[in-house]
Formats: structure tokens, C-alpha cells, sequence
């Protein structure tokens, strides 16, 4: 069994360190903000003047977590769509402008891996490392791997989801006509453990990718049948995005919008496995599917239930 | 379960195939070469591939050369080990990359023109998403069951290898692509340079005067089959995955730590992943990029594991350059080389040893040695460490 026995995030929703925050969540406004923590709290102020802003969220978020379990973890696997965008920005247009020295700092910063890198530097943590980067699937990746190392023996993983916001997305996305979506930050990071705790707030039962997605509603009548349920026994489909199978929305006894509510990031379906877990928590749902559709070709089906 | 390599391709700055590859080893032939970066306003020591972005795509039969760099070379990689396989309906096939920059060569032209107010091709950035470089790839090759790019710097290709191996063996697949790419970029060269570890000599691993890298290009990928894959293909065995292990050193974001923690505990763990003991192990290859801290902590990770009988290793860098995330898979069949032809190639440069632990690589090429388990190492910012052993099968 994959028991979920902590859960964080940081982002526009006041999720951070508040459970039952999904009984009182608004679709995002214009100039809504991420909600951040008081860093200094979570990290050493010494370690945290250099840390870019995506890092400073993965640490807190994951010592939230981790501090609720009080165990240490077996491993640290990260997904993340694009990484340390505000980093490699910075680095890229400082060795382009700049002649001569320039500070290795953004370089540094910029690897994708800096997130896991950090986080086991903050908790000494000498166990498996890992990032996955494959864009809108990065997360559901992390989460299969987290899976499999219960699988192999280990009692808890650390595994998270993690993307950053930098506004030249916005004019990228002006450039190449993308949809009208409001592009965003946010991380979760959650502990699966192979032991029911009294912290143990509800299970993943099932993570499947699909790469070459034609026909999703296909594709999602196969996950049910191979978890052996009706579409009337999910209480809630928590879906990245409704603009691209409408029809197949329509069949769901509860549909929540992910995007609407945490806006866009490659890893966003993290926030409605969060939101999942919450609803579980308070009560409100007892099987919920998160559906990452956010990408047209491919599809992320994860499933999770009450303990 | 043992997971078996049933194909091998590589491109880099010695060749542009595995026999070229081998013969370039064999004699010597290093890719690091001077070389102008008239953006960069100076030369460095850098080991490419000889073939074009145009060249690249014509030899694969690729349509569109403006996909990144790093997509070509990987294409010509996984080609190559590819073979004459098929797509099958009743073998789980996957692909699985390791890269640190993706496809940072395309970013780079179109910063540049928009950095300096001219007009940039927004379709450049088309390939910045790391995970878009293996995608042209799985793509080209019908593969859909399973893609997925790691990203932890220089250890990436390594950990690609582990995971299809694990994958394989939870039943999630039968059969799958394993490597990494990388193609040299303004970016990670400037990078270097700015951490003060980029040579301006050619490299010289595990010496005492060891002062930094030089960075090469590249991309390596392994076919990885379990038993009963292997009925239905009929594919040869070359060799075995038959030990692996990832472990963080959490010291440093990018050094590593001088009593090599992580490192000691990636040895350690892969042989005990084989089911081995250490003085099963017949050679290394190690990563030895030359900078003085990775040389260091390495030889010291040697000494804690195999104490007074450190088996004779060499690091291969001096040949290819650096080829970050690519390295560990280039590597990797550089060890299948070796154990197939009974051969150990030499760390080329070497002149005197690091006082700290006095260790001396293997300098020249050494042939008919016994070899049946390998094992090679990378280390990586974050502190990631991964050891790989690769098996002769009988």
C-alpha cells in the first residue's frame, strides 16, 4: 500500500500548513498572489538569502512534510516540467551581456536537480536522489518511481512536484497563441509510506501515464476497469484542463477544475492530488482521480481513496 | 531477474559510432581539440561531434534539423543501438534520457537576437523543455509506452540506466532505451568558466596537477531487455546491469564532500545490489573529470571501499571531454567495450598522482585482461552519486 501520511504546498490557495483548505476555495482572480510561509521559519536564513524563489518553496514545503511524519525519508524524487526557469534566465543573459568574471551563483542554481539537491542538503539526507523532467508528466513520474521504491523495500518517500513562473512565459505564450491561461508557480510535496500511521490521511491506489493519449475517454474507461470501479463510484474528477474533452467532463458525478483554482504550471496536477487529499481528509469525498490532461497528446490518470 | 544490454550507440567527440569509437580508444585518439567560440570571444579545449546539425539529421533520416542539438545527437545514438528492432505489440518498450541542459543550443540563438532587440524565432524555446529532446526521439522510433527524462547533472545517463533496469525488473516494462545526451553550449561552457573549474589546458585526470575540465559533447544509449524480451527479439547479449545504486552526499550544491560519503555509499551499495564482493570487481571507470575537488573525493571513495586492493581504474574524460548528463551512458559502453574485448582503456595525460591518496590510473592501453564485472561511477551537483556495475554474461 502507498499511504499518504503528509502532504504540503505553496501555492495560491491558502494551503500552506492549513488543512481543510478546500472547503473554502475561489477560482483564481485577476491579481492573485501566492501564498508564501515566513521562510525563515522553515530554512536557515544564512542558506536562504541565496536560494532562487523556487527552491525556498520546495524546502519549506518539504520540511512541512516532514516535520508532520517526525521520520526520516528513504528518498527525494522531484518532478518538475521547467525547472529553475528564473535561474537559467539569469544565467543566460549574464554570459551573454556580461565580459569577463560573472557569479557561478544563477549557474548553479539553474540544474533541474538543484530542488532534490537542496532539499537533501537541508535534512543531511544521504538516500535515493532523483529528478524527472518530462514536462506535463514530470510529476506522475516522480509519483510511479515513489511507488516503486515501496515497492522495493524502503518505508518513506519524499516526492514532490515543482515549477516556476517567470513573466517572459506570458509574452511566450502571446508569441504562439496558447490559450488564455494564467501561468503560475506552485510546489507539493507529499510523503508516501508503506506504513498506516495515525498521521496517514488517505492512499494512492493507482498512477498510470499514457504517452500517446488518442483517445482519453478510452483511456480512462481502461483505468477503471483495471481498478475494478464504475464511473459512479468516484466521487470527484480533479481535471487539469476542460477545454479538451468536454464530453468526457460531462460523465463525471463531481468535476473540479485544477487550472481554475492553482493555475497553470507543467506540474500542476500535484495541487489536485493535494486538493484530493484534502477533500478526503474533511470527509467530503471517498475516491477521487486526478486527470492531467494539460498536455493534448498525453494523459495522467492517479487515483486515491479513504483509509 | 538479470537485465541484459542487447544493443549499444554512441556519438561524441571520438566518433560517430561504436566502431569508430573503439578504434579511437584503442589508439589513443583524443576529441578534445582548441577551439574558437567567437560569441565567448576566446578559444577552449572542447571535444564536438564532427558532424553538422544538417549532417546529423540527413544521417538520420530526421526531417526538421532545427530541432535542438541535443535531439540530433540523440537520434543518431538511438539509432544506432536501435538496430533493426521493431515495434511489438506484445514487448513493453520504453525510452528513458538523462539530460542537464536539453535543448539550451536552440534558448541560446534566440536570447541572443532577443536580448539584442532583433527578431528571434519564439520557436526556438520550442525545445528548452528538457523533456522535448527525447520526445523527437521516441517519436522517430514509435516508441510510446513509457518516456521519461532525468535530469540530476552529470549523473543523469546513470540514473536512466538504473531506472530502466528497475522498471524492467518491477514488470512495468520488457524492454527499454537507456542513456542520456548532451550538446555543448555557450551556456554550460560560461558555466564552468564562472565556477573556475574549466581548464585551459587540455584535462588531466587523477594528476596532482590537476586543474579543471573540458567539456565534450555526446550522447550514448543502451538497449536493456529482460529474458523473456530477449525470446521474442532474439537479440545477442553483450552484457549485464547487474548492480546499481544512487546516493546523495548532501555536502555541497555542487562540491563533494571530502570524506566522499555519497560516493563511498553508491560503491558499496551497487556491489551489494550484484550480489558481489569487492575484490570481484576487475575494473574502474571512473568519472575523473579533473577538477581537483571531484579527482579527490573519488580516489578517497575508492580507498574507503576497497581499502588497500583498489582494482585498476581509469577515467576515459581525457578522451571525450565532459559530456555531462551524457557521460555515465558513454561510459557505461565504454565498460562493455572493454569487458567484450578484454581491454582496459587508458586516463590519458596522466603524469604524477594525487599526493592525498596516491593513486595511479591505468595510463596506457591494457590488453588481454580478465574482465567480468565493471564497475563505473558519476558524480553530480546536488551531490548525486551513482554506481553502475556491468557483467560479462557467459
Amino acid at each position: 500500500m502507498y499511504y499518504i501520511n503528509a502532504i504540503s504546498s505553496i501555492s495560491h490557495q491558502p494551503t500552506f500548513n492549513n488543512d481543510g483548505f478546500s472547503k473554502h476555495i475561489e477560482p483564481l482572480g485577476e491579481n492573485s498572489e501566492i501564498i508564501k510561509p515566513i521562510y525563515k521559519e522553515y530554512i536557515n536564513p544564512k542558506v536562504l538569502r541565496r536560494m532562487g524563489n523556487l527552491i525556498r518553496m520546495s524546502v519549506a514545503s518539504s520540511s512541512e512534510c516532514i516535520t508532520k511524519v517526525d521520520a526520516d525519508v528513504d528518498a527525494i524524487i522531484v518532478g518538475t516540467g521547467l525547472g529553475c526557469l528564473t535561474d537559467t534566465v539569469k544565467f543566460l543573459t549574464n554570459f551573454i551581456q556580461i565580459e569577463g568574471l560573472i557569479p557561478p551563483t544563477s549557474f548553479i542554481q539553474s540544474t533541474h536537480n538543484t530542488i532534490a539537491g537542496q532539499i537533501s542538503l537541508n535534512f543531511k539526507n544521504n538516500g535515493y536522489n532523483t529528478t524527472y523532467t518530462q514536462n506535463t508528466l514530470s510529476f506522475e513520474l516522480a509519483i510511479e518511481d515513489a511507488m516503486m521504491c515501496l515497492d522495493e523495500g524502503m518505508d518513506n518517500v519524499l516526492v514532490g512536484g515543482a515549477d516556476e513562473f517567470i513573466p517572459f512565459l506570458d509574452e511566450f505564450k502571446k508569441q504562439l497563441d496558447f490559450n488564455n491561461l494564467k501561468l503560475t508557480s506552485a510546489v507539493t510535496f507529499l510523503v508516501l509510506s508503506k506504513h498506516k500511521t495515525t498521521q496517514t490521511i488517505a492512499k494512492i491506489s493507482d498512477c498510470q501515464m499514457i504517452f500517446n493519449a488518442n483517445d482519453k475517454t478510452d483511456d480512462f474507461g481502461s483505468f477503471l476497469l483495471k481498478n475494478n470501479l464504475e464511473i459512479d463510484e468516484i466521487d470527484t474528477v480533479n481535471y487539469s484542463t476542460p477545454i479538451l474533452n468536454r464530453k468526457l467532463n460531462q460523465s463525471f458525478k463531481k468535476g473540479v477544475d485544477i487550472s481554475s483554482l492553482a493555475g497553470v504550471y507543467p506540474t500542476n496536477s500535484a495541487f489536485g492530488l493535494h486538493l484530493a487529499v484534502d477533500e478526503i481528509q474533511t470527509g467530503k469525498s471517498k475516491k477521487i482521480i486526478i486527470y492531467n490532461n494539460l498536455s493534448q497528446s498525453k494523459l495522467g490518470l492517479t487515483l486515491i481513496e479513504n483509509i | 531477474m538479470k537485465i541484459y544490454i542487447t544493443g549499444t550507440g554512441i556519438v561524441s567527440g571520438i566518433g560517430n559510432s561504436i566502431n569508430e569509437t573503439y578504434n579511437a580508444l584503442l589508439t589513443e585518439k583524443t576529441g578534445l581539440t582548441q577551439k574558437e567560440y567567437p560569441n565567448l570571444n576566446r578559444s577552449f579545449y572542447t571535444a564536438s561531434v564532427s558532424l553538422s546539425n544538417s549532417q546529423l539529421a540527413k544521417s538520420c533520416n530526421c526531417k526538421n534539423e532545427k530541432i535542438s542539438r541535443s535531439s540530433l545527437l540523440g537520434l543518431k545514438a538511438a539509432i544506432e543501438c536501435w538496430g533493426e528492432n521493431q515495434i511489438h505489440p506484445n514487448i513493453k518498450t520504453g525510452i528513458i534520457s538523462g539530460t542537464s541542459v536539453g535543448g539550451m543550443d536552440r534558448s541560446e540563438i534566440f536570447y541572443r537576437s532577443h536580448l539584442a532587440n532583433e527578431p528571434a524565432n519564439f520557436n526556438d524555446l520550442m525545445f528548452h523543455d528538457s523533456g522535448s529532446v527525447i520526445e523527437k526521439v521516441a517519436d522517430h522510433l514509435n516508441i510510446t509506452d513509457y518516456i521519461n527524462t532525468i535530469s540530476t547533472a552529470c549523473s543523469s545517463s546513470s540514473n536512466a540506466i538504473m531506472h530502466g533496469a528497475r522498471l524492467i525488473k518491477a514488470g512495468k516494462l520488457d524492454r527499454v532505451l537507456v542513456g542520456g545526451v548532451d550538446a555543448l553550449s555557450e551556456f554550460t561552457i560560461s558555466g564552468f568558466k564562472s565556477l573556475m573549474i574549466y581548464n585551459d589546458e587540455l584535462i588531466t585526470p587523477f594528476d596532482k596537477d590537476r586543474n579543471g575540465l573540458n567539456l565534450g559533447e555526446g550522447a550514448g544509449f543502451l538497449l536493456l531487455e529482460s529474458e523473456a524480451s530477449i525470446a521474442k527479439t532474439g537479440n545477442k547479449i553483450l552484457a549485464e546491469v547487474s548492480g546499481y545504486h544512487n546516493s546523495s552526499d548532501a555536502h555541497h550544491q555542487t562540491a563533494t564532500s571530502p570524506t566522499a560519503i555519497g560516493a563511498t555509499l553508491a560503491l558499496n551499495g551497487a556491489i551489494k545490489n550484484a550480489n558481489l564482493k569487492i575484490e570481484d570487481i576487475d575494473y574502474i571507470n571512473s568519472h575523473g573529470t579533473g577538477t581537483g575537488n571531484n579527482d579527490l573525493t573519488e580516489s578517497v571513495a575508492y580507498t574507503n571501499v576497497f581499502k588497500e586492493n583498489i582494482p585498476p581504474f581509469s577515467s576515459t574524460k581525457a578522451y571525450t571531454g565532459h559530456t555531462l548528463a551524457a557521460s555515465g551512458a558513454i561510459e557505461a559502453i565504454f565498460c562493455i567495450l572493454s569487458l567484450n574485448n578484454n581491454v582496459i582503456f587508458p586516463n590519458l595525460n596522466h603524469k604524477n598522482s594525487i599526493p592525498e591518496t596516491n593513486l595511479t590510473p591505468v595510463t596506457t592501453v591494457t590488453k588481454d585482461v580478465n574482465l567480468t564485472h565493471i564497475l563505473t561511477n558519476a558524480l553530480g551537483f546536488g551531490g548525486n552519486c551513482t554506481a553502475l556495475i556491468i557483467s560479462k554474461v557467459k
